[in-house]
């Protein structure tokens, strides 16, 4: 069997395969599955309302009537937990989207265009990466005040240079490539150039970064809520869950922040697993 | 006949999991003393066949059959000993010296590691028995090339490097694997005249592997010829194109062009005008990071005729593709002019219209086809890209009907039309990138070292393809090569550049068949021939060079030019 044939076309194919033998694989999709229709449905799901007091007793350990527990004001956790899904899930989501897309076009920007543009660029760049993203997370909530928003925002913002300094180098290689002058000898528009050929060449770089970034957030946010500066109690957010659950904790009732920090290791843990699996792929029809 | 110091008996070697083998039966002898060539195009098994000898196959890879070092079959010989046997009696040197080199090492490092680690001597000793060896590949001032590393030295030079650490141990027979392919012909002929004194004055066996028969030919004293993995016949060197019987060889000895490709029209107004060119690139220098500019093109002109053809032909670092690129728009000259048709093209066009306009008229052909075709197209896409920038209003359908035109123009198949570049060979790609640049039909064609990376067969199906197209649409041909073989049949026109400068330029006939530079006649004379001897002709050339790179990288400055 020739190279040429080997690679040619049977990559994505040899990737389903793979796919369909690869039991991390499908696990991971199976527990992502399961994350992102919770947090679509989970608070219609909820058997208790989630804020309710005393629906239980206090610290209660798991049981028929109270699956998960109850917390330290009697609340129902499983409740909590699914009300809580939404935030807990969404807002890294939302902060993946923001830094991926914005970092990208900085990025692309920037290499483009070279110059005293790039120089600009890189330089402000360079001063948001020296913030470290929990004191802008700080800093954003002494702004606009407490809750999701301010966090989501700060941290969208601390995670643009990681994004945009790894999309710079890719693309300047890319445009450094001769397939790159031949497109413009041809006579292929700016805008043709950068989006059908400069763009996709950059997705693998760009989805490995976004997964890995999808876990990171995650943490930062539930950190941020644990230090009380993200969404406020009486929310169920994951992380305000595992703040609160602190004093239980010592008392000997694990329940209120095991459960909901066994769920940010699980979620995270999977879109990694996906993350890296769907770059492969991505690089290996690529090659 | 004097002792056998490498020997292959019906050695097959199979990828894993490959029904087939890819080198199948193949047996060699190599007595003392002797050069024997392995001659064959790229895929046809040579290397595998050596890098079984030296051990350096792709893990999972299986051999067969017998390989015997210095009489000693391998297969019974234990691991430990093995590895002593490969390290002794085997020196093997590779094609591209740079990426076998560590670059944070010195040369004394590299020079004195096999010394130390194998030969058991003291550090010192080693690194005056270094010195000793540089000096026997006619290498000057040993005692400062020790202490540089390997950016600071040519190509020339490192293959000298590699060939001098092979000998450390002092073993029978060098592997020499494609070494001077990637050097440009004078700088080919300096390594070829080493290893000639080396020759003589060791003893030394030689298996010698390249795809250029003429190569061969001339420095061999036999050749086995290889293809799909076998070898097809042995001739001796000297009565090969007498001897040779096989198909396969007589088709690789008439690879040459068809002569007399060239036709030019006299007397109509040049196409393409370029007077007093000058390009400088700010480069960073040797020592201490400052800047420093180098001339890469200097006053450099020329005019093309419509439906004529000009070859540029010098050495890398000669600013030949950079004098391309001007023309092109991809870079912008610090001084002159570049008018095609009337028109003042000095700087690149502003904004897409302008490219759009230009890409009608010139457009260019790269080196590598790989990297200049976008990995992710297809061919398909590719040319209905190219075609669609100039037929903005036509239908999918109207568009496919031009890009099948554009493959039955360049000889390619239409079922290839849904591959990507992977899963095409050299040649197939290089045809692709040719009908591409054919998709605007343009009067201008630049061909920057178009052939250079082909197999010779190749090289000839591309050529004579060339030829045909211009013929066929009167597209004026810019050639940049340092084959002045292919530009002799190619082009009307030469212009010889070295380091920036013409150094001669006129009608082809003028130029190469009666040289007056001095440089020229050096080019010319380093083409390997029949009854060629290569010579050391200039020692102190690739001394003072501090280090060629090729075209898109930055060269260093020669000493003196300072901003």
């Amino acid at each position: 069997m020739s190279v040429g044939q080997l690679a040619g076309g049977r990559v994505p194919r040899a990737a389903r395969h793979a796919a369909r033998r690869d039991v991390l694989f499908i696990a991971a999709a199976a527990v992502m599955a399961v994350v992102v229709l919770v947090s679509l449905i989970g608070p219609f799901l909820a058997p208790y309302d989630p804020n309710q007091l005393y629906v239980g007793p206090v610290s209660g350990r798991p049981s028929a009537a109270h699956l998960l527990g109850t917390d330290d004001l009697g609340r129902d956790i499983l409740s909590r937990m699914l009300a809580g899904s939404p935030t807990s899930v969404f807002a890294p989501v939302v902060v993946v989207i923001l830094a991926t897309s914005l970092g990208s076009v900085v990025a692309v920007v920037s290499a483009w265009f070279g110059g005293w543009v790039d120089a600009v660029l890189t330089r402000i760049i360079e001063v948001i990466f020296a913030i470290p993203g929990l004191v802008l997370a700080v800093l954003a909530v002494s702004m606009f005040g407490k809750g999701v928003i301010a966090p989501v925002i700060a941290l969208s913002i601390a995670y643009l240079p990681v994004v945009s300094r790894l999309v710079r180098i890719g693309a300047r290689t890319e445009l450094g490539k001769p397939y790159m002058a031949a497109l413009r000898i041809q006579g292929v528009g700016s805008l043709a150039i950068c989006f059908r050929h400069l763009v996709p060449a950059l997705l693998p770089a760009i989805l490995a970064q976004a997964a890995i970034g999808f876990g990171y957030a995650m943490l930062d946010l539930a950190a941020i809520s644990f230090l009380g500066l993200g969404a406020q109690p009486p929310s169920s957010d994951w992380g305000v869950m595992i703040s609160s659950g602190q004093p239980s904790l010592l008392a000997g009732a694990p329940e209120q922040s095991v459960f909901p920090s066994l769920m940010v290791v699980l979620t995270v843990l999977a879109v990694n697993i996906l993350g890296a699996r769907v770059t492969e792929w991505a690089e290996a029809a690529d090659r | 006949m004097s002792a056998l110091v490498l020997e292959l008996d019906g050695v097959s070697i199979a990828a894993p999991g490959a029904d087939e083998p890819l080198v199948r039966g193949v047996s060699l002898q190599v007595a003392a003393g002797e050069v024997l060539g392995l001659v064959g195009e790229s895929g046809s098994g040579k290397t595998l066949s050596v890098r079984a000898v030296a051990g350096l196959l792709p893990a999972g890879f299986e051999t067969e059959g017998v390989i015997r070092i210095d009489g000693e079959d391998i297969a019974t010989l234990s691991a430990a000993r093995l590895v002593d046997v490969r390290a002794r009696r085997l020196g093997m040197v590779f094609q591209t010296p740079r990426a076998h080199l560590n670059p944070l090492r010195t040369i004394g490092d590299f020079m004195t590691e096999a010394l130390v680690t194998v030969g058991g001597e003291s550090r010192g000793a080693a690194e005056q028995r270094a010195m000793e060896l540089l000096a026997e590949v006619g290498i000057g001032d040993p005692e400062r090339r020790m202490r540089q590393r390997p950016g600071d030295l040519s190509g020339g030079l490192l293959q000298r490097v590699m060939i001098a650490a092979t000998l450390a141990m002092d073993p029978p027979i060098l592997l020499a694997d494609e070494i001077t392919t990637a050097l440009d012909v004078t700088t080919q002929e300096e390594v070829m005249a080493v290893l000639a004194d080396l020759r003589k004055s060791r003893n030394l066996a030689v298996l010698f592997i390249t795809h250029d028969l003429a190569l061969a030919s001339a420095v061999c004293d036999r050749i086995a010829v290889m293809q799909d993995g076998r070898i097809v016949e042995t001739l001796k060197a000297a009565t090969m194109r007498a001897d040779a019987c096989d198909p396969y060889t007589q088709r690789l000895l008439s690879a040459v062009l068809p002569a007399d490709l060239r036709t030019g029209e006299k007397g109509s107004d040049p196409v393409l005008v370029v007077e007093g060119l000058r390009k400088t690139f700010r480069v960073r220098a040797a020592r201490g990071g400052r800047r420093e500019s180098f001339v890469a093109v200097d006053d450099i002109g020329f005019s093309l005729s419509p439906g004529g053809s000009l070859g540029i032909v010098g050495e890398s670092g000669s600013g030949k593709s950079t004098t391309a690129r001007i023309i092109c728009g991809l870079e912008r000259p610090d001084a002159g002019s570049v008018s095609v048709k009337g028109e003042d093209w000095t700087l690149p066009a502003r904004g897409t219209a302008g490219r759009r306009r230009r890409a009608r008229i010139a457009q260019m052909v790269f080196q590598d086809p790989y990297l200049s075709l976008d990995r992710r197209q297809t061919v398909r896409q590719c040319l209905r890209e190219a075609v669609g920038v100039h037929r903005r209003s036509d239908s999918l359908a109207e568009l496919d009907a031009r890009v099948d035109e554009l493959l039955e123009a360049v000889r390619l198949d239409l079922a290839l039309a849904d591959r990507r570049p992977r899963s095409l060979s050299g040649g197939q790609r290089q045809r692709v990138a040719i009908a591409r640049a054919l998709a605007a039909d343009p009067e201008i064609l630049v061909l920057d070292e178009a052939v250079s990376a082909l197999d010779v067969t190749t090289q000839v199906e591309i050529l004579t393809l060339l030829d045909r197209i211009r013929r066929e649409t009167g597209v004026a041909l810019l050639m940049i090569s340092h084959d002045i073989a292919a530009v002799r049949r190619l082009c009307d026109y030469v212009v010889v550049m070295q380091a920036g400068r013409a150094v001669e330029q006129g009608p082809i006939a003028d130029v190469l068949d009666r040289p007056k530079a001095e440089y020229t006649r050096l080019l010319l004379d380093s083409i390997p021939h029949e009854g060629w001897v290569p010579q050391r002709r200039i020692p102190a050339r690739t001394q003072s060079l501090p280090s060629v790179a090729t075209s898109t990288t930055p060269v260093a400055v020669p000493p003196g030019r300072k901003r």
